[in-house]
């Protein structure tokens, strides 16, 4: 967990520590990346926030609060949040620990197989889920 | 003998800590006012953050906060009218409003409604932020959380003293000028030489600096007592009850020192 939480700046994380902000809606969470690193306007980086949720295919969750949000879609918000952080590496850290609703294996896989999403995203997890995983892979 | 070297070793630890929040208090302003002038610190999630702040602390009480202080203002009026005319200082009446009120009185109470409204509000934020990592998580996204959280609020604060209590003394005025003169425009001339007399150069610009200083008070000392918060749940309430607290003693110390630079 430690060497998780170290990793370097090239690094996009989803974990629990790393909650969204609890009085933004998702979208508003996702739209202060463009907002502030690359000073886009309001109006384009809210498109951009809205387009990373369509491409995950979960755009029902934009205008919802953290704590109006069920694991699931929190989880996908703070996917959306790493995704346009465009960092060369996105590492999910023990999802179990917030996919605690749904059989996550299979829900990650779905979200990483929508047309628009590339690169590789990396799963730590602790070694005893590993058959979690298999399963995952052979159920393909 | 035992008693004696605990309460100096009690007494040392209070200083110690006082020193260290002061001095955290004084590097926090520091920082914030060096990205105060940075230019990049100014962008749309900023200026939004701090109209927000604005509206919360400013335009959305204003019909209770107008009400509240005309209220405090009718009563001080009268008594201090009616004091006047028992010692047959009516003449002094306006003057006398217009220094206690507009000058002392009403910055003080704004200040104070601002600091138990919105002060005790970004207290909790600031402290549940830190308590629940939200900070830490915006740091991961580089959204620097002075920039996005706590500068706004502060810019926002400071103009939303300054302009409740501008509003609270102007709306002060004109009920002293009723009450003096009823609705004749007879009393305009006398009303406003002495307000011409009073309202020099120095003093707008220290009643100016003064509520500057309030809002200041009432949004940098909650948010430094909300980022000093240990992660713990539990400390949130403790947080804004030694928040709070320090924000009285600034108000009421800004208050002292500007009556004692003023009329000592």
């Amino acid at each position: 967990m430690t060497a998780v939480a170290a990793l370097s700046d090239d690094v996009a994380r989803v974990a629990l520590e790393l909650p969204l902000r609890a009085n933004l809606s998702a979208l508003d969470n996702i739209a202060l990346i463009p907002l502030y690193q690359r000073h886009y306007g309001v109006s384009e980086s809210t498109r951009q926030a809205g387009a990373i949720l369509d491409q995950l295919g979960h755009p029902e969750i934009a205008p919802l609060r953290d704590p109006d949000m069920t694991p699931a879609q929190r989880f996908v918000a703070k996917l959306a949040r790493a995704l346009i952080l465009k960092r060369p590496r996105l590492v999910i850290d023990r999802p179990g620990a917030m996919l605690y609703d749904v059989p996550y294996p299979e829900f990650i896989q779905q979200l990483a197989a929508q047309d628009a999403m590339s690169g590789i995203w990396e799963i730590f997890d602790f070694s005893w889920n590993r058959d979690l995983y298999n399963q995952a892979l052979h159920s393909e | 003998m035992h008693f004696l070297a605990a309460s100096i070793e009690s007494l040392g630890a209070k200083l110690a800590g006082w020193f260290t929040v002061g001095y955290d208090t004084f590097a926090f302003l520091t920082r914030a006012s060096l990205l105060l002038l940075d230019r990049t610190t100014w962008n749309h999630a900023t200026f939004d953050v701090v109209m927000k702040q604005v509206y919360f602390t400013a335009v959305q009480i204003l019909h209770i906060f107008l009400g509240y202080s005309l209220v405090i203002s009718w009563l001080i009026i009268s008594i201090i009218l009616s004091t006047a005319r028992d010692f047959g200082l009516t003449a002094f009446a306006s003057e006398m409003t217009i220094r206690v009120l507009v000058l002392e009185l009403l910055p003080f109470l704004t200040a104070l409604f601002i600091a138990l409204r919105s002060g005790s509000a970004i207290n909790t934020e600031v402290a549940l932020m830190q308590v629940n990592n939200e900070l830490d998580a915006l740091a991961h996204c580089k959204v620097p959380p002075m920039q996005f959280e706590f500068l706004p609020r502060m810019v926002g604060g400071v103009i939303s003293v300054v302009l409740l209590a501008g509003l609270a003394g102007l709306s002060a005025l004109l009920l002293a000028y009723l009450s003096i003169y009823g609705a004749s425009i007879a009393g305009f001339e006398p009303f406003t030489q002495t307000m011409a007399k009073i309202f020099d150069f120095r003093i707008v610009a220290g009643l100016l600096v003064k509520c500057a200083l309030f809002g200041l008070a009432v949004t940098l000392i909650p948010i430094t007592a909300g980022l000093e918060t240990p992660k713990k749940l539990f400390m949130v309430p403790v947080s804004v009850l030694r928040g709070m607290m320090r924000v009285f003693f600034a108000i009421v110390a800004i208050e002292v020192v500007s009556l004692a630079l003023k009329y000592i």
